[in-house]
């Protein structure tokens, strides 16, 4: 047994040495996807909330240069609808993404009226409360209910399990010229898509097609009271750990008259937290997709923001 | 719990290092206390139908031994036989059947309400009931002794290696290892986890890459003509090959491990020179059953309980059924083109057109529905004029922004399996691999390792027979 043991500890160690090291320079050099910066940046003093709109349209080093007296480190955890709309999982994940001695933190939650619905045939649970139903969000078994570690680096939890491309290739996406989708360590989603302008048919087609699986979306799911809710606790707790801004990011113009129809008291709704809100969904900023803001908007979009949250203060 | 996970990993160092570690006496407890445990991580409450099921097949076998005549021994057949098909009907062929009767009573304007039954399909359960009757006819026949220790029987039922997936074992051939003791072997453990470091190869770098070229023709194949569809129907091909082998060696290496020996399950399959061929390579451990009736329909049918397993079944009888009754004419026609005095060249054009056979026919194994099934097996052979450049484009988009990358390697492990095969086919790998020198063969060995660590796509990806 002797003789296997020595032998497989020098076959096993000698592989993870070599793989160990081609990993380690991939997650140096390289990029490992949409997700990964945020689990393996450390825990935020300040944070951006949301789902896409805000992964993609805010700029948490502009909100940083430009607000001091804030905590940070700051951090854009906003991810996607599918992974974090209003919910237990989210709420869970925020809870252990905050650095926990925070006390003056500046926490920008975007609402929309799609992360705060869900599915018309959303299965029910055994338990019943009395404010809202028991019911089985969609997103809990997503990635981000899932990683227990979220301030890990390198976040072993998450490459085991959502690294959904093999390792080599992390060693090939060192080339930060050519590719359309970079996350940035402060959390931010660079797309680098051609500027719309350049090709008007294509952002029609984007749009049309962005459009189609809203108009989906809307027929098939309404506001929901349990996410609601879960937005509150959210707000109850961010509240402790510093300033809650909501803000509603802007959008294409079918885009934003598509969630008036679906969700036409949502202004009101968002004034009872008893926090400022921020209401930018008309303000005229392009789009890659009828639905998010460009690279470019972005950063314009952040530094308006940051002007209004500091005129805010005074 | 899949074996591709690290939740397995962390379970096998600790059930390797456990077993032998404690006294031969335990080590048989140690595994069924494991296999139970391999099966309740799955879905804790299936673990109950397993024991049930266990028990009812175990009672049986025991009074069958007691009985003298078939006659006397029949009723415990049955309640068996009821037992395990009856679980195996309500669990996988249930919504089948009603389905299918209640569009049967659509079309013919009868009213139907049968009520649907929410069940969810438990792991392994055609593995480990197919398994359970074979060894209560085995009894009942008299060709094996019952076994009359419960703890040994349970173990045979649910031992972990060959739980969820196979190969299916024989009583004749694994009760008789349970009832040894086994010590640590350097060979056995070396040879097993040879097996299974070329499992998961198999696994992670082909099956789940190969996967990422058939998935997108397969789930929308409407959007694809011509190209597009032989690429993924052959990417398939590769995959529930590499797939299911992959799994079987990840089994027989654990089991490998502990020191037992489970049945082949493959023998170069895609290098039979006939479909009886392949049927005598591919699934040996339920194939081997003889019956061409398993083969066809049913073979169909115990993989899922629906109408394009039935179809993907038949067709497998209707190319046995040709090939036995044209083979005096396609012996003739050797003869007459000069065929037979190539038998290289001969047995070249024999492989490619089996693989030719059996790749059609996996459309119907691999396909959503059946109309999904019928539309790809006859746009395979149209638009062939014009090169569909959007096609490929859709069809490589799984593989991602590297898709040249991901052919380089896809390619290139397929090969390397090729080779594999084509070597194993004139002798055993390892035997041929123990000539080599030392530092060669250990370097073979760690280049296997990291090049499923490099190019392995982790995650979450079940093996495609765990739905069985």
């Amino acid at each position: 047994m002797q003789k296997l043991l020595l032998r497989l500890t020098l076959l096993l160690g000698t592989a993870a040495l070599l793989g160990g090291l081609g990993i380690w320079l991939g997650l140096r050099r390289g990029y490992v996807d949409a997700f990964y910066a945020r689990f393996a940046a450390p825990p935020a003093g300040s944070l951006v909330l949301g789902t896409s709109r805000a992964a993609q349209g805010i700029k948490p080093g502009v909100l940083a240069a430009r607000l001091k007296g804030y905590e940070g480190p700051w951090l854009n955890y906003a991810f996607t609808l599918a992974e974090s709309p209003y919910g237990p999982g989210y709420l869970s994940s925020i809870q252990r993404k905050l650095a926990p001695d925070t006390r003056r933190g500046l926490f920008i939650v975007a609402v929309d009226p799609w992360s705060l619905a869900l599915p018309n045939d959303v299965k029910l649970g055994d338990r019943r409360f009395s404010k809202g139903r028991n019911v089985i969000f969609p997103e809990e078994k997503s990635m981000v209910s899932q990683v227990a570690s979220v301030s890990q680096n390198p976040n072993l939890d998450y490459l085991a399990h959502y690294l959904h491309k093999p390792f080599y290739q992390l060693l090939l996406n060192t080339d930060t010229a050519h590719v359309v989708e970079r996350l940035h360590p402060d959390g931010w989603l660079e797309i680098a898509l051609p500027p719309p302008s350049a090709d008007t048919a294509l952002l029609r087609r984007r749009t049309a097609e962005k459009l189609a699986t809203y108009r989906k979306l809307a027929a098939g799911s309404s506001f929901s009271i349990e996410r609601y809710l879960n937005l509150r606790g959210t707000i109850d707790l961010l509240k402790q750990h510093g300033r809650v801004v909501l803000v509603r990011l802007p959008t294409g113009p079918a885009m934003a008259a598509l969630e008036r129809q679906f969700q036409p008291d949502f202004d009101q709704l968002m004034h009872e937290p008893g926090v400022p809100y921020l209401n930018y969904l008309d303000q005229p900023y392009p789009t890659n997709d009828g639905n998010h803001i460009t690279r470019a908007a972005a950063e314009q979009f952040s530094l308006r923001l940051a002007a209004d949250i500091a005129r805010l203060n005074h | 719990m899949l074996f591709n996970s690290l939740h397995f990993l962390v379970f096998f160092l600790l059930m390797v290092g456990l077993y032998y570690a404690l006294p031969p006496r335990w080590r048989a407890p140690l595994l069924l206390l494991s296999s139970y445990y391999f099966y309740f991580s799955w879905r804790p409450s299936y673990t109950l139908l397993l024991a049930a099921t266990t028990l009812l097949d175990y009672y049986s076998g025991v009074r069958m031994s007691r009985l003298g005549t078939k006659r006397q021994r029949r009723p415990w057949l049955y309640l068996s036989l009821t037992s395990n098909l009856g679980t195996l009907f309500i669990f996988k062929y249930f919504s089948f059947f009603r389905e299918t009767a209640g569009a049967l009573a659509t079309a013919l304007h009868l009213p139907y309400a049968v009520p649907a039954l929410e069940l969810v399909l438990p792991v392994g359960v055609s593995f480990y009931t197919f398994q359970s009757v074979a060894y209560i006819v085995d009894v009942y026949q008299g060709k094996l002794a019952a076994e009359q220790n419960l703890g040994r029987f349970a173990l045979f039922v649910a031992f972990w290696p060959q739980l969820v997936a196979g190969p299916i074992e024989r009583g004749g051939q694994m009760l008789p290892q349970l009832r040894q003791t086994h010590e640590f072997d350097y060979a056995n453990v070396a040879t097993g986890l040879r097996l299974m470091a070329w499992g998961m190869f198999k696994k992670v770098v082909i099956a789940d890459r190969l996967a990422l070229l058939a998935n997108p023709v397969f789930n929308h194949p409407r959007q694809f003509d011509s190209l597009a569809l032989v690429l993924a129907v052959a990417a398939f091909t590769g995959q529930i090959y590499a797939d299911f082998s992959g799994y079987t060696d990840l089994a027989r290496g654990a089991a490998r491990v502990l020191g037992y020996r489970l049945v082949l399950n493959f023998r170069q399959p895609y290098l039979a020179t006939s479909v009886g061929d392949f049927w005598r390579r591919w699934h040996m451990s339920l194939s081997n059953y003889g019956n061409l009736l398993i083969v066809f329909l049913l073979s169909g049918l115990w993989h899922g309980a629906s109408w394009t397993f039935v179809v993907w079944g038949a067709l497998h009888g209707f190319y046995l059924v040709i090939e036995n009754w044209s083979a005096p004419l396609r012996a003739r026609l050797a003869q007459a083109s000069g065929l037979a005095a190539s038998p290289r060249l001969h047995r070249a054009l024999a492989t490619a057109a089996t693989v030719a056979l059996v790749a059609y026919a996996w459309i119907f194994f691999r396909a959503n529905t059946l109309a999904d099934a019928f539309y790809i097996s006859t746009h395979l052979f149209q638009g062939w004029g014009h090169l569909h450049l959007p096609q490929l484009q859709a069809l490589l988009a799984g593989l991602g922004r590297h898709f040249v990358a991901e052919l380089v390697v896809a390619a290139g492990a397929v090969a390397l399996l090729a080779a594999a095969d084509y070597r194993a086919e004139r002798g055993s790998v390892s035997a041929w691999m123990a000539r080599w020198a030392a530092p060669l063969r250990w370097a073979g060995y760690l280049g296997l390792l990291l090049a499923t660590l490099y190019c392995g796509i982790f995650g979450s990806s079940q093996f495609i027979y765990f739905q069985f």
